[in-house]
């Protein structure tokens, strides 16, 4: 029986719905009442064998469901067209994926570990911020160039990371994390402790810092046109990161994270696919690194400590570790909830930390676990 | 008629209401509540939410003030979040904004922007007002220069000439070199030689040997407490004789442990002031103490209050509007407040603020008026 597509376009609906309330929230109550209704309709999902059927229609009709989706958000963003705020949230949700993307490619996938995801992702960011600065190379291309550099000085760790396992790995990763933040600090030429200013971003002559004035009386928030920028790399990193584990090469990956001594003794490159798992995923935080720098408009290495490393690892797994669609509520969850709870001012961390507990304790293996992999009629193409 | 009189009632209680109803403005607290330096940013957060209580118990006052607080952690991305959120808000008249400097440098483009006017509280780099000229963006603390302009034109007072300086090679260090030989040029003094060294050195006796043929009368050193300790020992141990004078980073208790009776006579200079020596200081203290607020107001609370105080004198005199609450805020001169008179240059950054000099007496850092060296029964060079 083919599964029809209605729940999982009713799902999307509903989650939108619940996303741009929580973005426009101005009242502590209002957020309390998105985040209980959440909860609620995350048990129901569960407790009635929805979300079952929710990925079985996704995964049936995915070209339509995806289309929807980008649909979805872009008709959100047009909503808050006015809101400046809740677009640089939802800017920054979005990059956050990306980033949390390219994590997934590393630890869900390839079982690489990465405890220095924002230092990658500083490494776009200060990238950005130099060679938008020094150079007239046109900003589409600085921002892939930091997601090349982020790549590229990653390659510095492949080796000691090929050489060990498990904790000493993530040691290994740790120590580059913060080996980068004290690099930054006593290096004058990226402006040492006081960080670097970062131009906006400019797309064929339109800065993208300047609003959108539609007449006189109306003017639409700059942010966006970086909510555009921010989708359409979210968009493109999640199909290349969906298409990946599809392929053959996720199986590679799958096979090298689950048992490196079979993998190895079925011809699979265990070394060649780690280094290739590694280096696309730090590829995607640069990316997302140096998009945030330029919407932002400020790097300093105070925003890429162990902390947020921690933050952005804490997403993936949240999410369920492996499932690129998982990172979507993560990221928000992470996000987006630290910031609506700036009412409860020095409190909110706490609060937020008990939160993210009680989630991993109704649902261990995270939002959205990865599901098998299903080869069957219809998810195909 | 009964119908009647209770209309009258009615009118004359409704005609009573306005004069009670204010309009409630709000403005904005943006500090570091969480992370490394909250404490500061939680005594400022209650010193600012202290002047908005005060204020409110006032009955003569046009307006309620409502205190929207917001934590950027000390951290440029969050600090960019949170000043478009308070920018973005129509609803929000001014900002008091700020303790750290990497924050206040990346927000201060979000207030140009959206054209928020702000008050800087606590952050201290130069470069928030003087890199920009943004009509937005005020501060009422002390930058390094002031710190630096009062410590030369104090030193020359005493009439020392010569000096040789060591910095670290920080941002902190190098700032400090940079305007105190600036202001020391200025005031007539002369510099022998500057050595920069990094803030983990342990040995000085290469640059101190050198320090001693030049027979400086004073070392200026722009650096933190530890290796200050060690630069101060090591002069008594090669036997360079001259006066030691530090900057904000080593008014510390740890500094006179680390060195016992040498750190006798080193003076240093600090932006603020002890609370209590404050113009409006213990009336600052009494009403802060009354609120029973779990955190001290630490050292730039004073000017959080201060900054508060003035954002609603602009709102209560112009009313709620951002550009003439930026033009009032422009114009400000000889404004009275609790740490002194406040008087913005041409780039918005408070011209006469406060600045103390203290000296090693006996153990212990004392204010420089209120210590031997002062009244004249100790002399910082020994005959």
């Amino acid at each position: 029986m083919i599964a029809p597509v209605w729940p999982a376009l009713v799902a999307l609906l509903v989650s939108t719905a619940g996303v741009l309330g929580l973005l426009l929230a101005e009242q502590q109550w209002a957020v309390i009442a998105i985040v209980i209704a959440a909860g609620v309709a995350m048990l129901m999902a569960t407790r009635m064998g929805w979300d079952d059927r929710i990925r079985r229609s996704g995964g049936t009709h995915a070209r339509t469901v995806s289309g929807v989706a980008v649909a979805l958000v872009i008709g959100m963003t047009f909503v808050l067209r006015e809101h400046n705020f809740a677009l640089l949230m939802l800017c920054t949700v979005l990059l956050t994926i990306v980033a949390g993307l390219g994590l997934t490619i590393q630890f869900g996938h390839a079982g690489v570990v990465n405890f220095a995801g924002a230092a990658f992702f500083g490494i776009g960011a200060y990238a950005a911020a130099v060679l938008a600065n020094k150079t007239a190379l046109p900003h589409p291309l600085v921002i892939l160039a930091g997601g090349a550099c982020a790549a590229l000085i990653g390659s510095v760790l492949v080796l000691p990371l090929l050489r060990t396992r498990g904790h000493y790995a993530a040691l290994i990763t740790i120590a580059f994390g913060i080996l980068f933040k004290t690099f930054l600090e006593v290096n004058d030429a990226l402006g040492g402790p006081q960080g670097l200013k970062v131009p906006g971003f400019v797309l064929f002559g339109h800065a993208f810092n300047d609003p959108i004035a539609i007449d006189d009386e109306t003017e639409w928030s700059f942010y966006l046109a970086y909510a555009g920028l921010s989708l359409v790399i979210a968009a493109a990193a999640y199909v290349l990161v969906r298409r990946l584990e599809r392929s053959w090469i996720g199986l590679a990956f799958d096979a090298v994270r689950l048992d490196e001594t079979a993998a190895a003794a079925f011809g699979v490159n265990v070394a060649a696919w780690k280094i290739a798992a590694f280096s696309i995923g730090n590829f995607l935080i640069g990316l997302a690194g140096a998009a945030y720098a330029m919407m932002t408009g400020f790097v300093a290495p105070t925003s890429f400590t162990f902390g947020d490393s921690l933050i952005l690892v804490s997403i993936v797994i949240l999410g369920g570790l492996g499932n690129a669609l998982g990172l979507v509520p993560a990221a928000l969850i992470v996000v987006l909830l630290p910031e609506k709870l700036q009412v409860i001012q020095e409190y909110r961390f706490l609060l937020f930390a008990l939160l993210v507990i009680v989630i991993l304790l109704v649902r261990p293996g995270g939002l959205l676990p990865r599901p098998m992999r299903d080869y069957s009629a219809g998810e195909s193409r | 008629m009964k119908s009647a009189s209770l209309s009258v009632a009615l009118i004359i209680a409704l005609a009573g209401l306005p004069v009670q109803a204010k309009d409630t403005v709000r403005i904005a607290f943006i500090g570091p509540l969480t992370g490394g330096v909250s404490a500061n940013g939680l005594g400022g957060r209650n010193s600012a939410d202290l002047a908005v209580r005060l204020r409110n118990a006032d009955a003569k006052t046009p307006y309620t003030y409502e205190l929207v607080v917001l934590d950027d952690e000390c951290k440029p991305n969050v600090g960019v979040q949170v000043a478009t959120k308070a920018a973005a808000d129509n609803g929000i008249v001014a900002g008091v904004t700020h303790y750290c400097s990497t924050v206040a440098m990346a927000a201060v483009e979000v207030y140009r922007k959206f054209g928020l006017p702000v008050v800087v509280w606590g952050a201290v780099l130069p470069d928030i007002t003087y890199a920009s000229d943004y009509k937005e963006v005020h501060r009422v603390n002390g930058t390094m220069i002031n710190q630096n302009e009062a410590a030369a034109r104090f030193m020359t007072g005493l009439k020392f000439k010569r000096w040789a300086v060591i910095h670290d090679t920080t941002d902190y260090g190098k700032g400090h070199n940079k305007y105190f030989s600036e202001d020391l040029a200025k005031s007539g003094g002369q510099i022998l030689g500057t050595f920069g060294v990094t803030a983990d050195q342990q040995d000085f006796s290469a640059e101190l040997t050198k320090i001693k043929e030049l027979k400086p009368e004073v070392i200026y050193f722009a650096g933190l407490t530890p290796i200050g300790v060690r630069i101060r020992s090591q002069m008594d141990k090669l036997g360079v004789k001259a006066v030691f004078q530090g900057t904000s980073g080593i008014v510390s208790d740890a500094f006179i442990e680390g060195l016992g009776p040498l750190a006798e006579g080193v003076v240093a200079f600090r932006e603020g002031a002890p609370a209590e020596k404050l113009p409006g200081g213990r009336v600052f203290l009494d009403a802060y103490t009354k609120q029973k607020y779990p955190d001290d107001p630490e050292a730039y609370g004073p000017f959080a209050f201060a900054a508060t105080t003035l954002v609603m004198d602009a709102i209560d005199k112009v009313g709620p509007d951002r550009k003439k609450v930026r033009a009032e805020l422009n114009r400000t001169r000889d404004y009275d407040s609790i740490v002194g008179k406040i008087t913005f240059d041409d780039h918005r950054q408070n011209a006469v603020p406060l600045i103390t000099k203290f000296v090693v007496q006996d153990g212990k850092w004392l204010v420089w008026e209120d210590s031997d060296y002062a009244s004249g029964k100790r002399a910082l060079v020994k005959k």
